[in-house]
Formats: C-alpha cells, structure tokens, sequence
C-alpha cells in the first residue's frame, strides 16, 4: 500500500493501535527512573536468602526448592514484624523481577519473569500479597509527615511498601493476563482461574478494582498524600481490560448480542478498516492554496483500500455497494437527493481492479472506506418531507406506505432503508420508555443479565460520580499543558528522589522522568475512561449515558479541548525516554554512564511516541463519544471554539487520530458559518473522504441551523431524568446519587406492606417534640381534664350510626 | 447398631448413633467399602470411618479411593481436620489466654498475623485459633466457594492451600508453647 505519490516528504507515522502497549514497554513503563535504586537493594535480599538456605541461584535451584523457597517466603509474609515483612516483600519483588541478577539478556529476564509469576500464583501469593495492601492502605497515617526534611516535599521513600506490593500485582496481572503460545497445560489452566478469581473478585463487598477507585478518590482529595498514583492508575486500567476484554473482544461481543437481538450485522469491522487507511496532507496554509499545480498531483494519491474478504466470496457484499453508487450516478433527476451527492461524481474515480480470480481474497476497491449509514429518525423525517410534498398529509409512524410518491422517491426510499443500521441502544431505549410506562409487567421482567460489565457497573455506581471527577482532575494536572499550582494535586509524590540532585545531568534526568511520568498518567486515564464507556454502552447505553453525563458535568469537554491546546505534533513524537534507563535494561549488562550525549536522542519523526499518540487518541475518541448525537455538547464545542484547535491537530500524519479528528469537525460544520467552510474546502474534503456518510445529513451546508439554544438544557435535563429513572428503576434507591432523587418515585413505593399489628405499632418509639416533652402537663390540663367533649351528641349524629 | 428381628432384609445395617447411646458404645457398626456408599456424603463417611478404624495410621486416613476426585478429598479432609483441631482449641482456651499468649508465635523466631479479618491485624494466640477456625469453617461452608459437595472449582482449591497452612500455625503454636495439651 505504498503512497502513490513519490514526492510527499515525510510519511505517515508508524503506529498500531492496539488495547496496550508492547508488554515490555507497559513493564518499564511501571518504573520511574528514580526508582532504579531499589533494584539492588532487591538483588541483595535475595542473595542473602539464597545463602541461608544453601543455594547457589534461583535459575540452579530445583523445582523442589523453588516451591520451598516460596512458601518459606509465604510463611514471612504472614509475620508480624513489619520489617521481616518487608524483606518477604523484597524477596518476591525480585521473582516477579524476573530475578535479573542472573540473566544475561532481557529475553531471559522476560522468560524468567513470566514463569515466576505462575509459579508464585499457583502457591497463592497473589491474595496474600493483596491482603498486605489493604492492610497497608488502612494503615496510612492521615497527615503524612515527608521523610525528606530538608524540602518538606513528599518523595519515593514516603511510599515504599505501597510501591512494592503494587509493582508485585502489577507485574503479576501484566504477565498473566496476556497469552503466550508456549504456555503449558498447567499455566494455561492458571490463567484461567486468574481469571476466574478475579471475576470472582468483584462479587466481593470490597473488590479490588474499587479499592483502587477508592484510592483515586481519596488521593484527589488530599493534596498530601503518599499513594502512588501512577501505579494505581495503570493497575486499575489493566485490571478494568482483563476483566472486561480488549476492543476486539469488545467488537465480537456486539456482534453476537446482535445476532441475539435479530438485528441485521454491521459488515465491516472498524479498528481493521481504520488500520488500512492512510492519513491525509494536513492542510495546507493560504499561501500554498494559491498554488493550485499541487492539486493535480493530490488528486493522484486517492484513499486505496483493500478489503481481505476472508470470509466472503468475491460475489457477495462490496457488490451492491458498489452498485449504489452506480445508481447514485445514474439518478441525476432526484430532488430529494442532497446537492452534494450530485457533485460526487467528479471526485469519485471507480478505479476498478479487474477481477483476479487466481487471488480470490483480495479486491480493490476505491472510493469511500466506510458503508453510509441512515438512522430511522431520518428515513421518518424523508418520509414526512416528501409525503407532504406530493400528497399533503404526513402519516406519522408509518415507515412503509409509499403510495403516490414518485419513482424517484420510492428508489431513494429504498437506498435509505439498505442503509438503516439498527443500534442496539435504541431497542434498549424504546424497551425502557416501554417500561415506564408499564412498570408493573413489563417492569418487572427485566432479566438483568450477570455479566462481568454489569456488576461492575453495580459496584461501581454509588460513587461514578467522584470516581470521574478524581480521574479528571488528576488528568488536569498531569496534562501538558497545565501548570503546576500550589493547591492542586501533588501527582510527583512518586517520582521525586529522596536526595536533592545536584549535577546537571541529574536534573536533566529528572525533567524527563517527570514528563515521562505524566504521559504514562495520561495513557492510563485515557485508555480506562475509553474502556470503560465502550463497555458501559455495549452493556446498556443509559449506563454509558449516565458515566457520560458525570464526565461532561466535571468539565471534561474543556479539558480535552485544552489538553490539545498545545502543539500536538511535538507532543506525538516527543521522546521522553532514556532508552539505557528503561527497566529491565538498567540492570541487565553493561551499566552505561550517563552523560549529557543521551539526551539528543533519536529524533526520527516517522517513530511516534506510542503512550503519547495512543492517549491522544483515546482522549479524541472520548470526546467524539460524549458529543455524537447531542446538541448540547456540540454547541459546546463550537462555543469553546474548538475549530482551530481541531484543524491544528490535523497535521499529526496519522490516519485514526485524523479521523476522529475531522468526525469532531464534522459535527460542527454547519454552525462554523460559511466563511470558514469556504476556506478550508480541504478539510471539507478530508472529511467527505474519511468520515462515514450519514444518508440524509446536511452537515456540509447548515442549511436548516436548528439551534435553539433552550432547548439544549431541556434536552440535557430529559435525558438526565431517563437515566435516573433507569438507574432507580434497576438497582433501588440508594443508587440514585443526584440530590433530587426523591422526585422519582418508585411503584413500589406505594405498595411496601405497611404495619397493622397493633402490638407493633404500640411498641414503637416514638419521638415526641421537645417542646411538649417540657410542657405536656399543661396540655394534658387543658386538652384532657378539663375538655368536655359531649359524646352523647356525637354519636347521635344521624351519618355516625 | 444392627437392628434385629427384620423379616425382610436381614442384613440391614442402620449406621446411626440413636438418642440415648452412651458414649462407649458410638459407631459401633461395622465399616462398609468406599464403593457400597452411596450417599452423597460418602467421602466425610469413609474418612470417618477411616480415623476410627486407625486414627494413628495416617497414611491410609490419607490415601483417596481410587478414581475419587482430588479436589473434593482434600476438601473433605481439610473439613474433617477442621472438626478435630475444635477438640484442641477447646483444651487449649483453658491455658492460652491473652495474657499468657499475647502474639501468635509458633517457635521463638516467627510470629504471626491473624489474616480471618478485612485487613490482617495483630492477635493473641488464642484469638487467632478461634478466628482461624471459624474463618475456615465459614469459607468452606461457603456457597460463593464451595456450593457442591461432589465437585469443586478448580479456582477454590487453591483457597485450601492457605487455609490448611494457618490452621496449621495452631498446631506448632500448641507444640511449642502448650506441649502438654498438645500430647
């Protein structure tokens, strides 16, 4: 798939988007260079346990001795002294390290690593080492006193046993949750209970994963505390994709829900289609616009792709595809049609490959990447257009009367139903209007299903609310382009060396561990909230609209915005790493010195800095999620005038951060005006080409500019209350964390049983004011002795008979 | 106890301790092969049997019939354990008191914490039997971990391992410190 035209000077960057990272990359990614000191110390505890029990090294020992050694170190764990604890701690830190003393390479640390880990998992230190965490967490004094006097600052050494026990888990959920095929029977077996515990985990009243929210929360609200943040951010990220499956589990997972659902299946797979596509020219300046001789030789590098048809023939579905825009062509006369569509034709090129038929899995196929979708609302909305057009009076709800429209109507009709895709969301939201309407019968045959995203969701919904303020607010200030305020969160508690540095060459270090640093927060945010609202939306879309909806409030649209706010090519490619210091190589081989020669690395552009393109992808995916469909974000997009910023980051050569790039633009289009329309007719382009069609949308002309502005907090308001509704609806009560929770009323509140022994009810306390606590003899004067209440008459009385 | 005077099936054996046996005359019926039991609590009955039969031959007590899953041995085993070690505790609570064993200690180097809690936290001796104990017999009487009694989850079998090594701290603490409850 080479770039046809030989003359671009610089190429797309290299990149492949994936849930994570390489595994050794997310391993060294776990430490700060600072933290290279403790290495040894872990070395030299482990040696001196070997020489007490007679070994000579770990990679010599025998099984047999092995798991001794291993439940010896199980034994200490379970100790009461805190620093024999400790040296168990140190002991296991170097398994799960791989024991490198004894490796020559970094392959072999990696082997060693990985069969350590299932050999520790298998004599269960995996839950001892959790319990040492809770244990360590309930145990942090509330004011923490700095260890480092001199500067009063929160440094490493403040949060050792933290670090330590979280590095073990780490590594071991790192390790194990990804598969390997020379796993043997028995590891593959261990993975799967892994799994299962996990799973299992979260029917706990405490699961792991909400410890560690819990922790985020608890951090964001202290601006002195020692947690390690980074290390909780990545564990909680990579626990959320274990137990709930990467994107590609993701996409499998929604086909056959679909499949369950008789809904008809989305063709194509989107992560492969983006994978194929090229990214664009940036736009160009006004200057070079005037040079219209580039243009000729633009129009030569067309967007190629090749669909590998694995599972279907050459005859079945990039043919009626293709089919349509032949009737597209072909149907000039049609009225209804956008305008756009008409002048389709002169960009379009049907380069058709002739068909090979000795290479039957490859067709090449030009033209747009992506099928055109419609939604029913459009199709009503055409329908009604046109019906009142040539007959004068709409049928609403009626979606397939087509007697006395014209030929033409009938066929674009017909084009727009091939093109209707069905989500899912909304069956699931016509089943809960159904639902509130009926709440007795339908209501209650909800089958609320027990999957691992479901009580997840369950665990985590009193407080998503908090969780996804802490997430932003330490997403703020690890951004960057934030600066650091005094009051804000201290996110360097965990990278900061006891010792002040002295040299130069130490504080150079330092400012790119501490960038290094915030870029890793950053991934780990980014790739959790992502998952997180893919899942969420999968499993229910009111349980995605309600995350959503908390994010939006806590600010994150800004936030976004601000976070590209800077120049996003540099962030994309930066290198903050030092390739010597990076773990396990600083403590396999040769130790090499560092001088100031290492830090004018390597500065290839076409190499991006994969934490950093990954996140800023993710954050643009987030974006796009909160705004599709919602009128009130997307005005608050334009209001935050995003369009710049937006065209900026369009010079990152990257197809899928494009995409989503020019997507976000797209919605804004018509409220843009058409000054800005007309001068950039290149990234107009860019978007007709990139971006899925949808049937009937006037994004490009903003023709019929619909923005009412109050109707936007209505919206926001209706779909506020829907989520509510269905929040209380499915978990009760308590689960509802807005304040005006008690304006939604539950059927069942009406018909709880309500007491009628008279025993019971005269043995309840009652409260009586404490006014006339102190002067009931008075009223017992008054209104008892000495009323006179003539009963005689009152029972006379002719309705009391 | 072997119920005379059935017409119908002479060898009818009943295995029940009926109300008012005195205590010398338990269990006295006569042991049935693994393979004629068909309860569906056949394997507690076999080790049962087993330890009654020769409660200091351990190597039999130990061995599963053959083809007997071993997840469910060891967990009926671990139970079983678990009964007796109450006896122990039982004698032990009239010696080890907070005072006398403040710390769990097994010998003099290793003390250790008692993990029955949320967090592990630090009890005395006597404590940490009770709570061990009564840890262990809430998790293996657990339905989240244990719901059958014929088949266990591989993932819980794991869990035994633990229990069966904090159980077994009661045992070196009784040793070392209370030798002579523990003979």
């Amino acid at each position: 798939m080479a770039n046809g035209n030989a003359k671009e000077t610089e190429a797309d960057l290299e990149f492949l988007y994936d849930d994570s990272d390489a595994y050794a990359h997310e391993i060294s990614e776990l430490y700060t260079y600072s933290e290279e000191a403790e290495f040894q110390f872990n070395k030299d505890s482990f040696a001196k346990l070997l020489k007490s029990r007679e070994l000579d090294s770990w990679a010599g020992a025998s099984q047999e001795n092995r798991t001794a050694l291993v439940m010896h170190i199980v034994q200490t764990l379970d100790v009461l002294d805190k620093n024999e604890r400790f040296e168990a701690v140190r002991w296991t830190l170097y398994l799960v390290q791989g024991a490198f003393g004894e490796c020559k390479t970094a392959e072999e640390q990696r082997l060693n690593c990985r069969e350590n880990c299932f050999l520790l998992y298998k004599l269960g230190i995996f839950s001892i080492v959790q319990e040492l965490l809770m244990m360590e967490i309930n145990s942090t004094p509330p004011v923490v006193v700095p260890t480092n006097k001199k500067t009063n600052l929160l440094s490493l050494s403040d949060s050792l046993e933290l670090r330590s026990l979280m590095i073990i888990i780490y590594t071991m959920v790192e390790t194990l949750r990804r598969e390997n095929e020379d796993d043997s029977n028995e590891n593959v077996k261990l993975r799967k209970e892994f799994y299962t515990e996990l799973e299992q985990g979260l029917n706990d009243k405490e699961p792991l994963v909400i410890t560690l929210f819990n922790m985020v929360c608890k951090f964001s609200s202290q601006t002195t505390s020692i947690l390690p943040m980074k290390k909780v951010l990545l564990l909680l990220w990579k626990l959320l994709l274990t137990l709930l499956g990467g994107y590609s589990s993701l996409h499998n997972k929604m086909e056959e829900r679909r499949k369950e659902l008789d809904l008809p299946l989305l063709e194509e797979n989107p992560l492969k289609i983006i994978r194929e596509m090229r990214a664009s020219v940036p736009p160009t300046s006004a200057a070079d616009l005037l040079d219209i001789s580039q243009a000729g030789k633009r129009r030569g590098r067309k967007v190629r792709i090749l669909f590998l048809n694995l599972k279907e023939s050459l005859n079945e579905k990039p043919q009626p595809y293709r089919s349509i825009l032949y009737d597209l062509g072909e149907d000039n006369s049609s009225d209804n049609m956008n305008n756009k569509e008409k002048s389709n034709e002169p960009l379009r090129r049907e380069q058709q490959a002739p068909d090979i038929s000795d290479l039957p899995h490859v067709k090449v196929v030009s033209g747009l990447p992506w099928t055109p979708k419609a939604r029913k609302k459009d199709v009503e909305l055409f329908l009604n257009q046109v019906r009142q057009k040539f007959i004068g009076f709409s049928l609403p709800g009626d979606l397939t009367t087509v007697a006395g429209l014209p030929k033409t109507t009938k066929d674009s009709l017909k084009i727009l139903r091939k093109h209707t895709y069905v989500p899912m969301s909304d069956l699931q939201i016509a089943k809960e209007v159904e639902m509130t309407k009926c709440p007795l019968t339908i209501g209650k045959q909800e089958v609320i299903s027990t999957g691992v995203t479901e009580r997840l969701y369950q665990a985590m919904l009193p407080h998503i609310p908090q969780y996804m303020i802490a997430l932003l607010k330490i997403l703020l200030a690890a951004a960057p382009t934030s600066k650091a305020k005094n009051d804000s969160i201290n996110i360097l508690a965990d990278v900061l060396p006891q010792e002040m540095l002295s040299t130069v060459v130490a504080s150079l270090r330092l400012g790119i561990d501490v960038n290094r640093h915030r870029e890793i927060i950053v991934k780990s945010i980014s790739g959790m909230l992502l998952l997180l609202l893919k899942h969420f939306k999968l499993n229910h879309v009111y349980q995605f609209e309600y995350m959503s909806q908390h994010l939006v409030f806590a600010n994150c649209i800004p936030l976004v915005l601000k976070f590209f706010n800077q120049n996003i090519v540099a962030y994309v490619t930066t290198k903050n790493m030092i390739p010597s210091l990076e773990f396990p190589a600083c403590v396999i081989g040769e130790k090499s010195e560092i001088t100031a020669e290492t830090f004018d690395g390597v500065d290839s552009n076409s190499v991006p800095c994969w934490r950093n393109l990954f996140s800023s992808i993710n954050l643009l995916r987030i974006l796009n999620k909160l705004v599709k469909w919602k009128h009130s974000r997307t005005m608050m997009l334009v209001v935050f005038k995003s369009a710049p910023i937006l065209k900026r980051a369009l010079k990152v050569r990257q197809a899928m951060f494009q995409l989503y790039v020019l997507k976000l633009l797209k919605v804004q289009t018509k409220y843009l005006g058409r000054a800005w329309r007309k001068s950039n007719m290149k990234t107009m382009s860019a978007i007709y080409q990139k971006v899925r069609h949808r049937l009937h949308d006037d994004w490009a002309f903003g023709n019929d500019v619909d923005a009412q502005p109050w109707d936007f907090q209505q919206e926001e308001c209706a779909l506020r209350n829907n989520v509510e509704r269905f929040n209380v609806r499915r978990y009760g009560k308590g689960a509802s964390a807005l304040t005006n929770s008690t304006n939604i009323p539950t059927t069942t509140d009406e018909y709880t049983p309500v007491e009628n022994n008279l025993q019971n009810l005269l043995k309840e306390e009652v409260e009586l004011p404490v006014e006339f606590r102190k002067s009931y003899d008075v009223w017992l004067e008054r209104e008892v002795y000495y009323s006179n209440t003539d009963w005689d008459q009152l029972l006379t009385i002719p309705c009391v008979q | 106890m072997v119920s005379s005077g059935s017409a119908m099936d002479p060898e009818q054996v009943v295995r029940r301790n009926p109300p008012g046996t005195k205590a010398e005359d338990f269990y006295k019926w006569s042991p049935q092969s693994f393979d004629e039991m068909d309860s569906t609590l056949a394997v507690q009955q076999y080790i049962q049997q087993t330890i009654r039969q020769d409660f200091t031959d351990t190597e039999t007590i130990l061995t599963a019939p053959p083809g007997q899953d071993e997840g469910v041995w060891k967990y009926e085993q671990l139970r079983q354990f678990c009964l007796e070690l109450n006896g122990l505790a039982i004698k032990l609570q009239a010696e080890c008191t907070p005072m006398t064993c403040s710390q769990m200690t097994a010998t003099e180097q290793w003390i250790f914490l008692c993990a029955a809690h949320k967090t592990p936290k630090e009890c005395p001796a006597i404590d940490y039997t009770r709570h061990t104990l009564d840890g262990a017999a809430c998790l293996l009487n657990s339905n989240k971990y244990f719901p059958s009694r014929v088949s266990i989850k591989d993932s819980s079998v794991a869990k035994l391992g633990s229990v069966c090594r904090r159980v077994y701290r009661i045992f070196s603490h009784a040793y070392y410190h209370h030798r002579h409850i523990f003979d």
